[in-house]
Parts: C-alpha cells; sequence; structure tokens
C-alpha cells in the first residue's frame, strides 16, 4: 500500500538523534557528499533548514535542488520523510 | 535592478512579500534561494507588463478608425452585425447600410470578428425595397475609393484582397437587383 521505501521508514521510526545526512531518504552518497561540504553534515541540520523553510515543501525542495543538485525524485522523498518524522516527534 | 545581495534581511522580507512569495526567516542558509525567488518574481513581472502595452496600442488601432465613419455620411444606421469585421471594412458597411436601411440595432455593441454573418445580413437589406435607392449610386462609387487605402491592412483571418473582391461583388449584385426593382422607369441597367 504504501510507496515510501525502507529507508523512509527507518529514518521516521524514531527519533533521528546523530544520525548521518544519508539516512535521509532520498539522499545518497553522492547527494550526502555535497550537502555535508555545504555543511549540512548531519540529518538534524537539514531538518533544520525544513523548518527555518517553514515547512514549505515547495520551497524545501527548490532550496535542496539548489544545495546538492536533487532531482524532483530525490526532492520528494526527503521533503516527505522530513514531513512525516515531524508529524510524529515534533 | 538594485542589487539583491547588498539589501538588508528585512528589505529582502518586504520585496518577497511584495512579489507576494511565501518565505520564512532569512538567514544564512537561506538568503540565496530567497534571492533567487526573487529575481525569478522579477523578471516574470517584467515580461508581462510589454505584452499589455502591445495591447493597448492594438485596441488604439480599432478606435481611430470606427471615429471617422461619423463624419462621412449622416445617419448611420445601425450596422450591428456589419460592424464585426477589421476597421477598414467598418467604414465601408457604414456608409452602404446609410443608404440602404436603418435596423434598430446597437452598434457599437457587435464587436466581434465575425465573418460566417457577413454574408446572411446581407440579405436582409434587400427586404427594405427603396429606402434611398438614389443615393446608392453615389454612395457607390463614394465607397469604392476607401477601398483601395485601406485593403493592406490584414489581422490574418482572410487575405485582405479576397474581402475586396469578395466586398464589390456583393455591392454590383446588389445593386442589380434594387435597379431591376424599379418597376416605373425601365431597368437603368448597368452603366
Amino acid at each position: 500500500m504504501s510507496s515510501t521505501s525502507q529507508k523512509h521508514k527507518n529514518f521516521v521510526a524514531e527519533p533521528m538523534a546523530d544520525k548521518p545526512v544519508t539516512a535521509l531518504a532520498g539522499i545518497g552518497d553522492v547527494l550526502g557528499q555535497r550537502l555535508e561540504e555545504k555543511g549540512f553534515d548531519k540529518a538534524y541540520v537539514v531538518l533544520g533548514q525544513y523548518l527555518v523553510l517553514k515547512k514549505e515543501e515547495e520551497l524545501f525542495n527548490d532550496w535542496l535542488k539548489d544545495t546538492c543538485g536533487a532531482n524532483s525524485k530525490q526532492q520528494r522523498d526527503c521533503s516527505g520523510c522530513l514531513k512525516e518524522w515531524c508529524d510524529s516527534f515534533l | 535592478m538594485a542589487n539583491l545581495s547588498e539589501k538588508t534581511a528585512d528589505e529582502l522580507c518586504a520585496l518577497l512579500d511584495e512579489y507576494g512569495v511565501k518565505h520564512g526567516p532569512i538567514v544564512d542558509s537561506t538568503r540565496g534561494l530567497y534571492e533567487k525567488k526573487l529575481r525569478e518574481a522579477m523578471t516574470k513581472a517584467k515580461k508581462s507588463s510589454p505584452d499589455k502595452t502591445y495591447y493597448r496600442e492594438e485596441e488604439e488601432e480599432v478606435v481611430t478608425y470606427v471615429t471617422r465613419t461619423p463624419v462621412r455620411t449622416g445617419p448611420i444606421g445601425d450596422s450591428g452585425a456589419y460592424m464585426r469585421s477589421r476597421p477598414e471594412w467598418t467604414e465601408r458597411e457604414y456608409q452602404n447600410e446609410a443608404s440602404y436601411s436603418s435596423h434598430s440595432r446597437p452598434t457599437s455593441d457587435h464587436r466581434g470578428r465575425d465573418y460566417i454573418d457577413e454574408p446572411y445580413t446581407y440579405s436582409t437589406p434587400t427586404s427594405y425595397k427603396s429606402y434611398n435607392l438614389k443615393s446608392t449610386p453615389a454612395t457607390y462609387e463614394d465607397v469604392k475609393s476607401p477601398v483601395a487605402p485601406l485593403a493592406p491592412k490584414s489581422t490574418g483571418l482572410v487575405p485582405p484582397w479576397f474581402q475586396v473582391v469578395f466586398f464589390l461583388v456583393v455591392l454590383v449584385f446588389l445593386y442589380i437587383i434594387f435597379s431591376s426593382m424599379e418597376s416605373n422607369e425601365p431597368m437603368k441597367g448597368i452603366e
């Protein structure tokens, strides 16, 4: 029924603590590397950015695309993952 | 266009609100994104304004043509259906209308471009019989002169030369009908 990946399910199942940015759904090794270079080395820093953008999916997707070159599927996966995590834990 | 990167966060905030861009606080990590969004909004706003002026110019053209018509003939009969075509046609049609009939339909209302209706509406004047038949020859020749200077105008729907030819054919045809209707005098025919 759900179209989310295993990575997504793992991430939203528990508080993110110190998980690396590559733990986020949609963020693999390449994108993770690029984000770390920009200073977003942990998942919670990306969460911070998501929150500062007022949890606006469109804005966050644009930001993600500009920062690490994520394509639309990767953007959707990442923002969806963060949104669900926020719904549960924020 | 002021340099966006030199503006303060508050100024950027105000600009974003002006362009209707949804945004959060402007911090180090979000500034670049908002500057980009502002630039996009500005170029979009710039693009739409030139179109408006173009459209306005087009409207003005139509207006100038129409205002000439009252000068030509006195009582401009209603040309409800006649009005629909391009400016150069409306002028000629007005003259024919004045000589043929006085429909009581509002002139300014029908501003559309219906070429389909033209052939049908032309059959109606014939029912009005002898309205101003004597004036027809005068107006008929009068009509021919404005045709030449106005012909070149075109909006691309129907070729202008075709319109001219078609219109003249219709005029000739109607003139023949009218002249044949005169029962008192022998048919003057086509001179």
